[in-house]
């Protein structure tokens, strides 16, 4: 009898509150798959060569993963305490039949944890089934392959979604049951007085709120501009501006909602009562709704942040070697790509390869001297005269070191653009080409430097007057990081020659047949290739080689934890933020049924009642979505001026995309939410329409 | 005269075959345009069912109900939603005023849900307020009035759209009796100076002694009608009080 009525009770809550419900049973499928990341492919082969940095990123998840314990604490702690309060007479009911307060509290525990172990059952399995699903795509989008794939199941992720689940399920139980049974029956038995709070005057309001909007335009002004990044006390305080303005934000927005149903011209379809249920719950949850548009602008700005950085990797953009190698014995050095030829062809990988090109780097060897080598004054005089801003310092410090630049062989370098698919340079006797490494610039110092560049500005190298031309050169010279170069300079071969009196470093790149990268996807041929040479015991030859996998897994390794990390936190607050609001609206909708029954005796039709909710609905939730939208504007810019790499800061063109995409995400999360909320809004409706015996 | 309302042989019926409660069992009566009538009866005599009947929030078993030559079954959506807005204006007994609304924005209530320009409805407010005397609340919100105050308000709410027929359903209810009489006044007034015709159920001797006639209803059938014709009002409730009395049984039963 008393476990049917458990097993009926829990069955019921999950119905009446099914939004909640699902939360939960989201929030289990986003912790099993924050768990259990380390078994995804993806990482199980970055393990293999980035074990550092993935070892670090496992660190990290522990923190994530009490950080968002947290937030859903909050959210169930939330939702629950409705749950209560709407079976408050129940309670009294059975208290007054006899039942003991021990006896009520565990069936309060009862019901709680046979509703858990149903969003355990159902979220799980899955979870356990989304992280294959996602495993697997993560694998072929990076070109792993899925023919390795195991099932894998991590007993350790879901031991600790288990047990973190059903722990803040518990401890928020305990606080709220222990309010419940401490009161008395008569207080339980008679229904909550609807205590209007107490008004103050509209001014106070009107400043709230005006002073909510300054605090969050100085957040902010202080994030975009840069001010905030710049200290941690900065940082916080900027924080702090944020969240209390969006908090006063709300606070003072009853007067804006007051002054809309106070001038609203001609007699629409319920328009005053709407604006003041809105009204209503706005005062009455103006603080939860703040944190609620808080935590979905934290969404939007993870989401812009994981789309910025993993979307604008370079990883595309710069491939065009798959090899280098470096002879390290005493060779000239136009012997050594024969010496590589052959080594090639003699254990029989020619065919692997479709192209093997060399690239000579050297330095200037005609001279002793290292101070002034090479000057060029017109162009740091130039650089002066532009106005002032962080661009100019930088290229002016980089370019201080500029006294003995390496050298580049015009046509290595032309046949290295030629495989890239890019123009080649054209260069006169007394003629040299400015290159730097994409890491040491960024669009806007290449693009000043560019245009100083069109006026062949004069330099001096050891004595001669040489003039730089064309468009700074930035593709990467080797495969990764055999060798980066600041700032050098490309010069004609014969020039080159003489400079480096023919005493020069020679890189061989290989590039991988087309045909076996097609087929087998580049990561794995690459891993095959690298069995291959390792197993040739390549250091007894003097040569050594470095991959593309090296310089791939570095990027794909963070973009694929960037983009786990800030989607699981974007979802999670999402789905909080959206379950918060959207569960408040329902109960408050319950508490004050009785005035939609009114309706009904005034002559409401069931249609009239549904779009009146509806429209309360869209009002409600859309509100803090639209602050958090357009905090998100802002957000995603101070986010990219802040943390994102100096490359990608300058995209403005990509930084309007993603945020764009961003925003349309959010409204197809936000129209889902919406659509929840109104079907279980209007199902309850139609349980007013019939009337109800009150006597 | 022509009668506003005929009512003949309502019937009905709660719960299924062997457990049925007949709520109403065939009752037939009619209300005069301008009429003041009151339905009396103990709790579960059936009169709250009837008043549901005729404000069409519940549909009866059998029976009909003619309102103006319009039968009440055969109407449905819009022009049943513009019947129970225009057609009746109900009183409820706990007022169920919006306590998130003003004064005034609950008494235009009605005319929002069916949107009649708010410029014709201004004039009546204007009226009514004033008759009820609720001018100085019509900007408070319910928890600012006094319960007087706020059937007053409630009353404005159901005369707004000027309604053929007012259902007051125990007005006097949650009024203590100063305010009981107040509003019994009121009511007595707008039915003799602005022929306002009312229906009124109630089980307080006091308040149907305003009434100028008394139907009553025992397990769901007319069993006695009352007309208070040249009586004073005090001679009027001596009556009802006998009748009330013969209700609860009378003598035999205590016997």
């Amino acid at each position: 009898m008393f476990s049917d009525l458990i097993l009926r009770n829990s069955r019921r809550s999950r119905k009446e509150n099914g939004l909640f419900f699902s939360s939960l049973v989201v929030s289990i499928v986003a912790f099993y798959i924050i768990l259990s990341i380390s078994n995804q492919d993806v990482m199980i082969f970055l393990k293999k060569m980035e074990s550092d940095a993935v070892n670090k990123l496992m660190l990290l998840i522990p923190v994530f993963y009490v950080m968002t314990l947290v937030i859903l604490l909050f959210l169930i702690y939330f939702a629950s305490n409705y749950q209560l309060q709407r079976r408050r007479h129940e309670f009294g009911v059975y208290l007054m039949m006899g039942m003991r307060r021990s006896k009520l509290f565990s069936m309060l525990l009862a019901e709680d944890f046979v509703s858990s172990v149903f969003a355990l059952a159902i979220g799980l399995p899955v979870a356990v089934l989304l992280s294959e699903i996602i495993s697997l795509t993560t694998a072929k989008m990076v070109g792993m392959g899925i023919i390795g794939h195991k099932f894998t199941l991590s007993l350790p992720a879901v031991l600790f979604t288990v047990i973190g689940f059903l722990t803040i399920k518990l401890l928020a139980f305990l606080i709220l049951s222990g309010t419940i049974s401490r009161q008395e029956i008569g207080t339980l038995l008679s229904d909550t007085p609807d205590s209007i709070k107490k008004q103050k005057p509209a001014f106070v309001y009107g400043i709230a709120g005006v002073c909510g909007i300054v605090m969050l335009v100085t957040a902010y002004a202080m994030a975009i501009c840069g001010l905030a990044w710049q200290e941690d006390k900065l940082m916080l305080i900027t924080m702090l501006l944020g969240m209390i303005g969006t908090i006063l934000l709300f606070y003072g927005m009853r007067v804006l909602i007051a002054a809309v149903v106070k001038n609203s011209k001609g007699n629409k379809k319920l328009h005053v009562f709407n604006f003041r249920q809105i009204q209503e719950n706005v005062i009455r949850q103006s603080t939860s709704i703040a944190i609620s548009s808080l935590l979905i602008l934290a969404a939007l700005c993870f989401f812009g942040a994981g789309i910025g950085i993993s979307g604008t990797s370079s990883l595309k953009r710069d491939h065009v070697l798959d090899y280098t190698f470096r002879d390290y014995s005493d060779i000239a050095p136009h012997e050594v790509l024969p010496k590589i030829q052959k080594v090639i062809k003699e254990n029989g990988l020619e065919n692997h390869f479709s192209q093997l090109l060399s690239m000579g780097i050297g330095q200037i060897r005609t001279t002793d001297e290292y101070e002034d080598v090479f000057t060029m004054d017109t162009v740091i005089d130039t650089i002066e005269q532009q106005p002032k801003s962080q661009t100019k310092e930088i290229i002016l410090d980089n370019l201080s070191y500029t006294d003995r630049p390496y050298l580049i062989r015009l046509s290595d370098y032309n046949k290295l653009l030629e495989l890239a698919g890019r123009q080649k340079v054209e260069l006169r006797e007394n003629e040299a080409a400015v290159y730097m490494d994409p890491q040491y610039t960024n669009g806007e110092q290449t693009a000043l430097l560019n245009k100083i560049l069109a006026d062949h500005p004069q330099a001096s190298l050891d004595g001669s007057t040489i003039y730089l031309t064309g468009e700074v050169q930035s593709t990467k010279l080797v495969t990764d990081r055999s060798i980066t170069l600041s700032f050098a300079l490309i010069l004609p071969d014969e020039q080159f020659s003489y400079y480096t009196q023919d005493k020069y470093s020679v890189y061989i790149n290989g590039v991988l047949n087309k045909e076996t990268v097609g087929k087998i996807g580049l990561m794995n041929a690459i891993s095959a290739m690298n069995v291959h040479l390792d197993a040739l015991n390549l250091s007894e030859l003097h040569l050594e080689y470095e991959s593309f996998l090296q310089n791939m897994g570095r990027q794909l390794f963070f973009s694929v934890a960037a983009s786990y990390i800030t989607s699981y936190l974007a979802i999670i607050f999402l789905v909080v933020s959206n379950t918060i609001l959207g569960v408040q609206f329902l109960m408050s909708q319950r508490r004050t049924g009785r005035r939609y029954r009114t309706l009904v005796r005034l002559g409401a039709s069931y249609e009239t009642l549904c779009r009146s909710a509806r429209k309360q609905i869209n009002w409600f939730m859309g509100l803090p979505v639209f602050v958090a939208a357009v905090g998100s504007l802002f957000g995603v810019k101070a986010l990219y001026a802040g943390i994102l790499s100096v490359e990608i800061r300058n995209m403005q063109g990509k930084m309007l995309v993603v945020s764009g995409a961003t925003i349309l995400l959010l409204l197809v999360v936000e129209y889902i939410y919406m659509t929840v909320v109104k079907r279980s809004s209007d199902k309850y409706l139609l349980t007013l329409i019939e009337p109800q015996r009150e006597e | 005269m022509e009668p506003i309302l005929n009512i003949e042989n309502l019937s009905k019926a709660y719960g299924n075959i062997p457990n049925q409660t007949k709520a109403l069992n065939g009752i037939t009566f009619q209300v005069m345009a301008g009429e003041f009538l009151g339905i009396m009866g103990s709790s579960g005599s059936g009169k709250s069912t009837l008043l549901n009947c005729i404000a069409t929030v519940i549909k009866p078993s059998g029976g009909s109900i003619v309102m103006e030559g319009e039968k009440l079954n055969s109407l449905s959506g819009k022009a049943l939603a513009d019947y129970r807005g225009k057609k009746v204006g109900y009183l409820f007994q706990n007022f169920e005023l919006l306590d998130n609304l003003t004064g005034r924005e609950n008494i235009l209530l009605p005319t929002s849900l069916h949107s009649v320009p708010e410029k014709e409805s201004q004039e009546q407010l204007c009226h009514l307020a004033e008759y009820l005397e609720i001018t100085d609340v019509l900007d408070k919100f319910p928890a600012q009035m006094s319960g007087g105050q706020r059937q007053r308000v409630a009353a404005a709410r159901a005369m707004i759209l000027h309604p053929r027929i007012i259902l007051a359903d125990e007005p006097t209810g949650a009024l203590d009796s100063k305010n009981a009489k107040n509003i019994m006044e009121k009511l007595s007034g707008l039915n003799r100076d602005e022929q306002a015709t009312i229906l009124m159920v109630t089980h307080d001797c006091n308040a149907a002694s305003f009434c100028k006639r008394i139907l009553f209803i025992q397990d769901g059938v007319i069993f006695h009608e009352l007309r208070r014709g040249d009586l004073t009002q005090n001679d009027f409730y001596e009556h009802i009080l006998k009748v009330m009395a013969q209700l609860g049984g009378g003598s035999s039963n205590v016997l």
